[in-house]
């Protein structure tokens, strides 16, 4: 009866949060996919990224969040701070680290990387909503942002894929990508180490959700604005 | 002073290409060569540690990181640390400490003015700080405008936006304004510093309000005159319309407080002591109710009055009527059967000079009669100071102490037919085996235990006028001058049971409490015309207590013989009653 209650009240505040997040930012999921009706519809580039920007910014929106909240709830008091010289999984994939790496390299192999990290971030985040209802006594807000972001993060893949496909002339590469194997890491009987775990992983997440929503925003900028946002 | 350890103070990033860290020295500073404090760094995939590259360009105890040195989204730490010890280290990336410059070029335009020139609407705009590449989208920022009079101390927030540009409407064109903006990154929850602070003024572009009328306030006055006019009016409607409904519903009746059964006046004339015995009829009342069946069960009630049945009031048959008046306890004689309406059967409207409202509810109204019986009960105590109670005569001396009025006349008709008829006793069920009338035994409560038993103990034999009566003579009454054996007693009524009619409880010499004794019960028997009851046997001060079971006030009690262990066998064990001493020896 009280789980009933309180997975009642969890419905509730989640659908006051999305419609809240829904009404404050914008729209996300509410633009027409065919304005125009007509048959061979298409949406432009310029939509296309509109889109994959505001998807980018909202997942980084929960990433930072989620983490913030995990953050105060159990990391407290633990050290997880000064242990995290973390290491994402991610690390390995060849990223432009400042501006100017990001204004030299080719768009379509800064869109392949962006399609890299977020493939790598499929698995990552699939286990990430399963084995975060197995933390005692997770916030809802937790768990709901969790399976939120990887919703998102597929369709965000499925955006990207049809901005690859539009933009680039060659082949489609599909190799930039990398594995993940921490999910023993989230398994782990020891609370504080699997506690730990989840901190690099939520820390890892926000990190890269940011860039990705930084390099499609130079990218937005450089071929649909042509450089004047 | 405390001596404080050199400390980091801050790393910030304006922009996302460079950082810089800022640490204070500390007093230690103050006692060591200056410029000994170093900053070391170390990227998280390092080794080794290494020093600031820059010292001077962030200013003093800062170190610059410029964009060669930075790579935005890599763990770093930095230690501040002199040749021996480190005294403070962090660690960040640099995506997390990006805090923007204030936007530069504010200024304002005006978009229109109210019709009557006292308010006006502007479009602030705003330039994004110079460092933040904002053009090619490396960096989104968002603005937070703040705004105020110009002699005012709070400061109006509009919410972060995107744009470049914010509109502020309705603003009072006879005043200054101030406004300042701050930016952040888009998805932190810092700010960065805010910016120089623009002035409004409209004066300075000929929109001045000289002519201007003072500021129509919300008239208060008005709204509080008319508030108060219609409320008015419409309590005096209220009033005077003849809906009592409404009326009611809007002024209730305010109920006066009353204790039933104390007349004001007697507070007034300061007779305390009848004021005394009344509050203690309502002293440690239990108020229990309980339902007629057991009233029927356990209590057999003769009816020798053929009046009775109409009394609905038994207090009538133990106090007298004067008597009633005289110490205005309750019982007045009071005819249940007009009852409906009003709430308080017990108390006659004449007795009482506090006009009684009517308590509706249910508990009242049991309590009430619940309470009447206790006072009709524990009244009887406080009649010493009147013994000329010859009206007791009246009283049925079947514990009509207890009863409820208004059951009244319906349990009294089936008792009333089986006056003639033997009943079992009223006393206790064990009693049942009595073939005799029923003849109720009134005993003087000395005690209550805590456990709810009533201790009875002997009246006086003092006050008590015997008379003798003859058919009981063969009769060992075990009893001093207190109780008869029930069973004693009832056989020698049986004889004169026909002549039950008359109220055979005469009134004797009265002890203090005024309860009946069985020597007044049993002068009783002996006014029946039997002829004398055994002399009391004052040799053998053995007392026949019946120790009562269950206190079902009002409606009696029920006595238990058996309650307690009789160990001696000086008891007149088939009377079943326990005498003082014995009492005294098995009760702890």
């Amino acid at each position: 009866m009280s789980t009933k209650g309180a997975s009642l009240k969890g419905l509730l505040l989640v659908t006051l949060l999305v419609s809240h997040m829904l009404l404050t930012k914008e729209g996300v999921t509410s633009l027409p996919i065919c304005p125009n009706g007509s048959v061979n519809c298409q949406l432009s580039l310029e939509e296309l990224f509109d889109r994959a920007v505001k998807l980018s910014h909202y997942i980084h929106f929960l990433s930072s969040e989620m983490f913030n909240e995990f953050d105060e709830r159990y990391a407290q008091g633990r050290g997880f701070i000064a242990k995290a010289v973390n290491s994402c999984h991610t690390a390995s994939l060849t990223t432009p680290e400042d501006k100017e790496q990001a204004q030299q390299i080719h768009h379509e192999d800064l869109l392949n990387i962006i399609l890299g990290v977020l493939r790598s971030w499929n698995d990552p985040l699939i286990h990430l909503a399963s084995e975060v209802q197995r933390i005692k006594e997770a916030p809802e807000t937790i768990l709901w942002k969790a399976v939120e972001i990887e919703e998102q993060n597929k369709r965000l893949l499925e955006g990207m894929e049809k901005i690859v496909g539009r933009v680039q002339s060659g082949e489609v590469e599909n190799d930039i990508y990398t594995p993940w194997d921490g999910l023993p890491s989230l398994q782990l009987a020891d609370e504080d180490s699997r506690l730990f775990a989840f901190y690099n992983l939520l820390h890892c997440l926000r990190r890269d959700s940011h860039k990705i929503d930084n390099y499609l925003k130079v990218l937005k900028c450089r071929l649909i604005h042509d450089n004047n946002c | 002073d405390l001596l404080q350890r050199p400390q980091i103070s801050k790393c910030r990033s304006p922009e996302m290409e460079t950082f810089s860290c800022f640490w204070t020295p500390g007093s230690f500073y103050n006692l060591t060569v200056p410029r000994i404090l170093q900053l070391l760094y170390k990227k998280s995939n390092e080794e080794d540690w290494k020093e600031c590259p820059d010292y001077i360009t962030s200013g003093q105890n800062s170190c610059y990181f410029n964009a060669s040195y930075t790579s935005v989204w890599t763990p770093y730490c930095v230690q501040l640390a002199s040749k021996n010890e480190v005294y403070d280290k962090k660690c960040f990336s640099v995506d997390e400490i990006v805090l923007p410059d204030p936007p530069v070029h504010l200024n304002w335009t005006l978009l229109n003015t109210s019709q009557t020139g006292i308010h006006g609407d502007i479009q602030v705009r705003w330039d994004p700080p110079p460092t933040a590449d904002v053009r090619k989208g490396w960096i989104t920022l968002e603005y937070e405008l703040q705004y105020k009079e110009v002699n005012e101390t709070k400061w109006k927030e509009l919410k972060p936006r995107l744009s470049t540009m914010a509109p502020l409407y309705s603003l009072k064109t006879a005043r200054d304004y101030e406004i300042r903006i701050r930016s952040r990154q888009r998805t932190s929850e810092k700010f960065g510093e805010f910016s120089e602070i623009l002035y409004v003024s409209f004066s300075q572009i000929g929109i001045g309000c000289d002519r201007c009328t003072e500021e129509v306030e919300f008239p208060w006055f008005l709204v509080v005159v008319f508030g108060v006019c219609g409320l008015a009016v419409t309590v005096i409607s209220i009033m005077l319309s003849k809906q009592p409904r409404l009326k009611m519903l809007i002024f209730p009746p305010v109920p006066v407080p009353k204790i039933k059964g104390i007349d004001p006046d007697l507070l007034k004339k300061g007779k305390l002591d009848e004021v005394n015995s009344i509050l203690a009829c309502h002293d440690s009342y239990k108020t229990q109710l309980y339902s007629d069946d057991l009233w029927v069960e356990f209590i057999e009630l003769d009816i020798e009055d053929p009046d009775e049945k109409n009394r609905a009031s038994d207090t009538d048959r133990l106090l007298s009527e004067d008597h009633l008046k005289s110490h205005n306890c309750l019982g007045a004689k009071d005819d249940d059967s007009g009852r409906a309406s009003c709430c308080e059967p017990d108390i006659p409207e004449t007795d009482f000079s506090a006009s009684d409202t009517c308590d509706a509810t249910s508990d009242s109204d049991q309590f009430k009669k619940a309470a009447e019986k206790e006072e009709d009960l524990l009244c009887l105590d406080r009649q010493d100071n009147d013994e000329s109670l010859p009206s007791f005569a009246n009283t049925d001396p079947q514990g009509q102490h207890r009863n409820t009025q208004s059951e009244n006349s319906l349990l009294w008709a089936p008792f009333g037919d089986s006056v003639e008829s033997p009943r079992p006793s009223v006393h206790t069920q064990i009693s049942n085996q009595n073939s005799l009338t029923s003849t109720d035994f009134y005993a003087q409560v000395s005690d209550i235990t805590p456990a709810g038993r009533v201790v009875l103990s002997p009246g006086q034999k003092a006050k008590l006028g015997r008379a003798q009566r003859e058919g009981c003579t063969e009769q060992n009454f075990t009893v001093d001058n207190t109780y008869f054996c029930e069973a004693d007693v009832k056989k020698c009524i049986a004889v004169t049971s026909h002549e039950e009619n008359e109220p055979h409880v005469q009134e004797q010499g009265y002890n203090e409490d005024g309860y009946f004794t069985t020597e007044s019960l049993s002068t009783t028997v002996a006014n029946l015309g039997a002829s004398t009851a055994a002399p009391p046997s004052s040799e053998t001060p053995v007392a026949d207590y019946t120790s009562i079971h269950i206190v079902q006030s009002p409606q009696g009690l029920v006595l238990n013989a058996t309650a307690l262990p009789v160990p001696d066998k000086e008891f007149n064990v088939s009377c079943g009653y326990v005498s003082t001493d014995q009492l005294n020896k098995i009760m702890p």
